[in-house]
């Protein structure tokens, strides 16, 4: 008895191992058997209109493939790739997740993603990425191979209160262009109004990095250089020292580094950098309360800006052929036009496909309602990629660099010789 | 405190067994078995885990099974008493500690024995008011908090100001954000400590209470000479747990409300720690951090239990 146990055990054991053998057999081309996968989402855990969004695009991709079932695992932004990483390491296999950029490297050397390159036949992939933004697809790339398929994007853009601009005497019809521009009128509104003049949304916890380093980036800085860091470095410490330098003027808000957004939305901040996903809560918010206007983002001087995306990529973890079908079949139907006009209208994130802008069909009509949007639109020419950190220590060197940041805005002492010592910390854990 | 009583209870039907008996009883499998539930989840809650922190404070890992695990000897030891968060982390514990005691220890003391002379209805209104702060969940303790200290809405801040004392960034200012952080974790165990107060005060037997009276002794002179003594015990017990634990209850407050800043002014040893774990997923930091705290704390706690043995009075 004891020993047919065993024996079965040692079956059911081998047949495991043996798995991720299988996984290299060639995924089929049509999914003729019921299937059901996972998609961790983001966008789900957030409240109101990104989540019901993606349930109607997720009800949309089941009602055109009945055969499959899509179980979603809702998680915020900032959590959700430890939840991945929890799940893997507890045995339950992800199918597909929706995941930042910053954690691409990571994604693609530890956690075992998919390269589309390896699963999906040439001419098929080809023939889906037609028509996408290169410069977006290019952001998922690992050693020239698709781990992510760029999936929601979106840039920094400046979000401005209307009402508080008249209040302090500016024009709202001509928003600050330079961080010059931004300090004047931020000291303006905290001077004339009593309310916060400027803040960006780049020090909180679920921030993660891109905007400040679409600000560092933007004044020809780099957070590394390979495998060297390089947020301490001339480009780079001046963009953080120009913002302290706000501080210090009373033009950039000493507020709760998590509650930049709400106090936008509330009408207690004049501008307020951040990404265009949450365009849609504060168009809601600001609805009957206060004039909501958008501007791209401040640059450096003449420099030109350099916009960094946020936002996230579909990756593909599935190892089962039939598997791997029905969720390369869920990134085609994520990322086509229908469900980009849904994305974009409704939450506010940016059509990666830019054939749908003017096209009657899908986003015409409400690019025209909303004239504003094509202050997001035309950055994306400049997008520049967010930069991640590679090896293990990678979520730490970048919460030494994002805790330096903080001191040297907020903190008291010298902030370049405080992102200095951070940087030569941090030099250590690189590989 | 409970091996205490268990010493008391003891001595006199122990020390009458003749060595003779002793010497006879063999070994049994019965008190083991008893024990082995127990036994088995000391073991594997505490005791393994905390070997396997051991180890792992001398490894670089990310936690992927799939990853190697590089020994790096005492390199994250070093890295960590290297970097300046790792001491602020230490004195903001030491902080909150001595920030927690008069909450903790002091004021549920003297309101327990105050309220002890209240009577009826009175006395229960007034226990449980200071009770309801105790049942209110963490986290939504700490966004009410949050709504009322906001720096732009918040009704305290609001009310500060119409006094003229301006706007004070109770949660934003690293001035204020750690004594903040106290007050609502100390805000919170009022009530506990009462509770406990009130049962160790409710359990001294009032014959003493009442021959002191025909003695002729005050009001204080009772308090002073029967009650303080009388509750030592529970006065040890607690300032123990506020010295083990009370830097840990902060941690739902500091999650919820500042993440360890304004600068890291209100983060503590246990939220490090967490953060390196689960944060930046660095097994071998957190697992340092964690011994060290542990260590720490181990000693503390000897110190405290000494003190309890030498200085606790019991009525028995």
């Amino acid at each position: 008895m004891l020993r047919r146990t065993t024996l079965k055990l040692m079956a059911t054991l081998t047949a495991a191992s043996l798995l991720p053998l299988g996984a290299s057999a060639e995924m089929p081309a049509t999914i003729d058997k019921p299937v059901t996968i996972s998609f961790y989402n983001y966008n789900l855990a957030s409240a109101g209109i990104g989540s019901e969004a993606t349930k109607e695009l997720i009800a949309g991709f089941e009602k055109k493939f009945p055969n499959v079932k899509v179980e979603t695992i809702a998680v915020p932004s900032n959590e959700i790739i430890n939840r991945v990483q929890a799940d893997i390491v507890a045995g339950k296999q992800p199918d597909v997740a929706q995941l930042t950029f910053r954690d691409l490297i990571f994604i693609a050397s530890d956690l075992g993603g998919n390269a589309l390159e390896d699963m999906v036949k040439p001419a098929e992939l080809k023939d889906h990425l037609a028509g996408m933004i290169p410069k977006g697809l290019e952001l998922g790339k690992v050693d020239g191979k698709t781990y992510g398929l760029a999936y929601t994007f979106s840039t920094p853009v400046l979000y401005y209160n209307g009402d508080l601009f008249k209040q302090a005497g500016l024009d709202p019809n001509n928003p600050p262009k330079t961080w010059a521009d931004v300090n004047i009128a931020g000291k303006a509104i905290k001077e004339k109004t009593g309310k916060n003049g400027f803040f960006p949304g780049a020090y909180g916890p679920s921030d993660g990095t891109f905007v400040y380093q679409a600000i560092v980036m933007s004044n020809g800085g780099k957070v590394r250089d390979g495998n060297k860091l390089a947020f301490a470095d001339k480009n780079a410490a001046e963009a953080v020292r120009m913002l302290r330098d706000m501080v210090d003027s009373g033009a950039h808000a000493k507020i709760d580094p998590a509650s930049g957004s709400d106090t936008f939305a509330a009408g207690n901040l004049g501008m307020f950098v951040y990404t265009t996903a949450t365009l849609g809560a504060y168009k809601k918010a600001a609805q009957g309360k206060f004039d909501l206007r958008i501007a791209p983002m401040p640059s450096f001087g003449e420099k030109p800006t350099a916009p960094t995306n946020s936002g996230s990529a579909l990756f593909v973890f599935s190892k089962d052929p039939a598997k791997q079908r029905a969720a390369y079949e869920l990134l085609k139907y994520l990322t086509s036009k229908e469900a980009y006009t849904i994305i974009t209208s409704k939450i506010g994130y940016l059509p990666l496909r830019l054939d749908i802008v003017d096209d009657a069909n899908y986003l015409g009509p409400w690019v025209k309602e909303n004239p504003m949007f094509r202050a997001n639109l035309e950055q994306l020419n400049r997008l520049t990629a967010n930069v991640a950190f590679p090896g293990p220590n990678y979520r730490q060197v970048e919460k030494m660099m994002m805790d330096s940041v903080r001191e040297a805005v907020f903190g008291k002492g010298d902030p370049i010789a405080t992102l200095k010592a951070a940087q030569d910390q941090g030099q250590e854990l690189m590989p | 405190m409970t091996d205490i009583q268990a010493d008391l209870a003891r001595p006199l039907a122990l020390a009458r067994v003749p060595t003779a008996a002793r010497q006879r009883s063999t070994f049994t499998v019965q008190p083991w078995l008893y024990l082995a539930p127990a036994l088995c989840l000391l073991m594997m809650w505490t005791y393994v885990p905390l070997v396997e922190a051991f180890q792992l404070s001398f490894y670089q890992w990310n936690m992927l099974p799939t990853s190697p695990q590089r020994y790096v000897g005492l390199t994250n030891y070093q890295r960590l008493f290297a970097l300046p968060e790792m001491r602020a982390a230490l004195w903001n514990t030491l902080f909150y500690i001595l920030g927690l005691f008069p909450m903790s220890v002091i004021i549920p003391l003297f309101v327990a024995i105050w309220t002890q002379d209240l009577e009826g209805r009175a006395r229960t209104i007034y226990r449980a008011l200071i009770f309801v702060p105790m049942i209110v969940a963490p986290v939504v303790a700490a966004i009410l908090w949050r709504w009322l200290l906001n720096e732009d809405q918040g009704l305290i801040t609001l009310g500060l100001e119409t006094t003229g004392l301006g706007r004070i960034g109770f949660l934003t200012d690293p001035k204020y954000a750690l004594a903040t952080l106290t007050w609502i974790t100390g805000w919170k165990l009022i009530g506990f400590s009462t509770l406990l107060f009130s049962a160790a005060n409710a359990g001294i037997n009032p014959s003493y209470i009442e021959a002191a009276r025909i003695d002729g002794a005050s009001r204080w002179g009772i308090i002073r000479d029967i009650r303080l003594p009388l509750l030592s015990p529970t006065i040890l017990l607690l300032s123990m747990m506020t010295i083990l634990f009370g830097a840990q209850w902060s941690f739902a407050y500091i999650n919820v409300l500042t993440n360890g800043g304004p600068l890291k002014s209100t983060t503590n040893i246990f939220y490090l720690l967490w953060e390196y774990g689960f944060q930046t997923m660095s097994a071998g930091w957190s697992s340092a951090a964690g011994m060290i705290a542990f260590a720490g704390f181990a000693v503390i706690a000897a110190g405290c239990m000494w003190l309890t043995k030498r200085f606790a009075v019991y009525d028995n």
